[in-house]
């Protein structure tokens, strides 16, 4: 019976113990000199000569996408000396897990972590920590917030405007430059959507004064039946549309299903973005000419040659160009790499990918 | 009287489990280096500490012979709450955490009253509530993700308490700590912790022994949403974002601990101490595995095969031992 009092005192226990041991800190302390967090960038310097562990964490794992960047990612460890690569990812696209990921490749201490990140914001402060332990940390892909999370760098697939003005000289070059066109975007509030619309009202104006915008932006959201539905609604609604474009990778199969539904592949030109794989069916029967993207395997590449030049010192922001082996030389923007011009890919060359 | 049964409480499984686990950190601190860094025993804690939360009032859930699957979309909806109430509705975010974890007890006990009130089985219940809940996360939020909660909140799953040679302790692990220690009073140390047993050893009989049944059960549930509410808030705050797909699964990670920690699924049988050496085994099983590069897909075959062992070991195993025991000339007094 005595021992019920000794639990329910240590119970009580707990209280002023808690109380002095006070509130846990969410910042280390610092370890003399004054390291203003939040404002350093990213990364120690690795000696010269000295094995660079480069832990690459994709949205996810399993999925033709980001199987094609593990190969170049693994081409560019390969030629590289000294570079040792980790790819792995949670397998479903959780932030949860992958924040959990960089957690533990933090703890473990690798040299440079590179994210293609689920959530910009999610896993910012888990990028920030691994700063904080001399991690050098880029993004990929999906950048994460560059303030919060203080990384070196983003490698960028392509520009929004380069994307944007390939769509639109797709369009022109296949409907003809005084297209009647109609965008099927994803949701009215899809940033990367509603920049790309952006971009092209602008070359639009700038360059194919004819074309045309025949209907109002269609929102089927992230949901490839709908956007066949919308599409459908909208050609039937506007007869003279002769170029839909999909801006999404669901809106772009969507919208291609609706115009073969319909018969009118002839009649009707629709460009837009989407992985040959995605698109590879439609593009060998003719229906649609091609599909826009970027190399999914030379972004791997890229992704660890920057993050071992900027381990090394050999790359930092501010730099304007920068050599990336079989790449040659990639324009460097700000605290941005980009992969290059987008790619265009047709009935010819869809083939030679597989994602 | 009520110490009579000393030598019965160590035919339990909790010394077994605790060689086991002593076993397998020194396995795999001798295997992996990164395991056996001082800061990684305390440290690697975070990861599992919302599934522990939830584990606890799971164990007393199992041990009346229920099942509670739904407190994982509990962790979504209380994190979305938590989350829009702060970023929406305006509240202070320890206003909103309170509202978040309330949501979560009231969302308990929706299952607990559709248990007790329509003695529908609590597998049906929790089952369609899991997807319900998951459901009204999504459709309250609109799938959308909230973050950049102001940063006196990472305190809730993203504070330490630093030791010098730079090992971190865990904020989140001591609130796990001084809640099993309640839970465990609660179960083993009070009349309702017995009433707990014997509802899952016979409901009639408990019954006819005067137990409040019912009033146990809705209690028992409506904890469990507390405290998967109160694991939503902090994983929220460690994974820095309030999303409708958080606490996906965590049903199954709370229900592993508990019957690899002993609790019979048929109820009757378990303990606190039992449930957080299973979480500890997972755990740290789980850790050992990613060091070791083992892949996340064959994490989950590996520690699926330690459950079925471990489920074999508790049905088959134990009670044949007992059972042995109890035909030798001096018969250990006390299994259940």
């Amino acid at each position: 019976m005595n021992r019920r009092y000794l639990l329910m005192a240590l119970a009580i226990a707990c209280v002023p113990i808690l109380t002095l041991m006070g509130c846990p800190q969410t910042e280390p302390p610092s370890e003399g000199g004054a390291s203003a967090s939040g404002t350093s960038s990213s990364g120690a310097t690795a000696e010269p000569g000295q094995t660079i562990e480069i832990a690459m964490i994709p949205k996810l794992i399993g999925i033709d996408f980001f199987n094609a960047a593990e190969r170049g990612a693994q081409e560019a460890a390969d030629e590289l000396d000294g570079v040792e690569l980790i790819y792995d990812g949670p397998t479903e696209a959780s932030v949860e897990d992958q924040v959990e990921m960089i957690e533990m490749y933090t703890d473990r201490g690798v040299d440079v972590l590179a994210v293609a990140c689920n959530d910009p914001n999610a896993v910012a402060d888990s990028l920030q920590r691994a700063v904080d332990k001399g991690i050098t940390v880029i993004t990929w892909d999906s950048d994460a917030d560059p303030e919060a999370s203080s990384r070196a760098f983003f490698v960028n697939q392509a520009r929004p405007r380069d994307l944007a003005e390939t769509l639109i000289d797709e369009m022109a070059r296949q409907a003809g430059e005084d297209a009647n066109i109609v965008i099927i975007s994803s949701t009215p509030t899809a940033t990367n959507q509603n920049t790309w619309i952006e971009h092209m009202r602008d070359y639009m104006n700038q360059e194919y004064p004819d074309m045309a915008e025949a209907a109002d932006i269609q929102y089927p959201g992230e949901d490839q039946q709908a956007a066949t539905m919308t599409t459908q609604d909208v050609l039937k609604a506007n007869p003279a549309i002769n170029g839909v474009i999909g801006l999404s990778s669901n809106a772009f199969p969507g919208a291609t299903q609706a115009v073969v539904d319909q018969g009118l592949e002839d009649e009707v030109a629709v460009v837009g973005l989407g992985t040959p794989n995605a698109m590879r069916a439609w593009i060998d029967r003719g229906e649609i000419d091609t599909t826009v993207l970027w190399d999914v395997v030379e972004l791997g590449y890229l992704a660890v040659y920057v993050g071992q030049a900027v381990a090394r010192g050999e790359l930092s922001p501010g730099d304007e160009s920068f050599d990336a082996g079989r790449l040659g030389e990639v324009a460097v923007e700000g605290d941005e790499v980009i992969l290059g011009e987008p790619m265009v890919f047709t009935k010819e060359t869809v083939g030679d990918y597989d994602f | 009287m009520k110490d009579a049964p000393k030598g019965g409480r160590l035919a339990g499984p909790e010394p077994i489990l605790g060689i086991l686990l002593l076993l397998l950190l020194v396995g795999l601190s001798v295997a992996s280096e990164d395991f056996r860094r001082p800061g990684n025993y305390l440290g690697m804690t975070r990861f599992f500490v919302e599934v522990g939360l939830i584990a606890l009032p799971m164990t007393l859930v199992i041990i009346t012979g229920g099942i509670d699957l739904s407190v994982g979309s509990i962790v979504a909806l209380s994190a979305v709450t938590l989350g829009m109430a702060w970023r929406d509705a305006g509240l202070s975010i320890w206003a909103a955490t309170g509202l978040g974890i309330l949501v979560g007890a009231v969302a308990g006990l929706v299952n607990g009253a559709l248990i007790v009130g329509f003695r529908i089985p609590p597998l049906i219940v929790t089952l369609a509530t899991m997807a319900a809940y998951r459901g009204l996360a999504v459709g309250i939020s609109h799938g959308d993700s909230i973050g950049g909660f102001p940063s006196a909140f990472k305190v809730l799953g993203r504070g330490f308490y630093y030791l010098p040679q730079g090992i971190e302790i865990p904020g989140q692990l001591l609130y796990l700590v001084v809640l099993a220690i309640v839970f465990r009073v609660i179960l083993a140390r009070t009349k309702t912790g017995r009433q707990v047993y014997a509802i899952g050893l016979s409901e009639p009989g408990a019954r006819y022994a005067g137990a409040p049944v019912d009033r146990i059960k809705l209690l028992l549930y409506g904890a469990s949403g507390a405290m998967a509410g109160l694991a939503g808030a902090v994983l929220s705050s460690r994974v820095s974002t309030a999303t409708p797909d958080l606490g996906l699964l965590f049903e199954l990670d709370a229900i592993t601990a508990c019957v690899l920690g002993g609790v019979s699924i048929y109820g009757g049988r378990g303990s606190i101490l039992g449930t957080m050496l299973g979480l500890l085994i997972v755990g740290s099983l789980k850790r050992g595995l990613f060091f070791l590069g083992v892949e996340a897909m064959d994490q989950n075959i590996i520690i699926g095969a330690v459950l079925i062992v471990a489920v074999f070991a508790h049905q088959v195993v134990a009670p044949a031992a007992r059972n042995w025991l109890a035909r030798e000339p001096h018969p250990k007094e006390g299994s259940t």
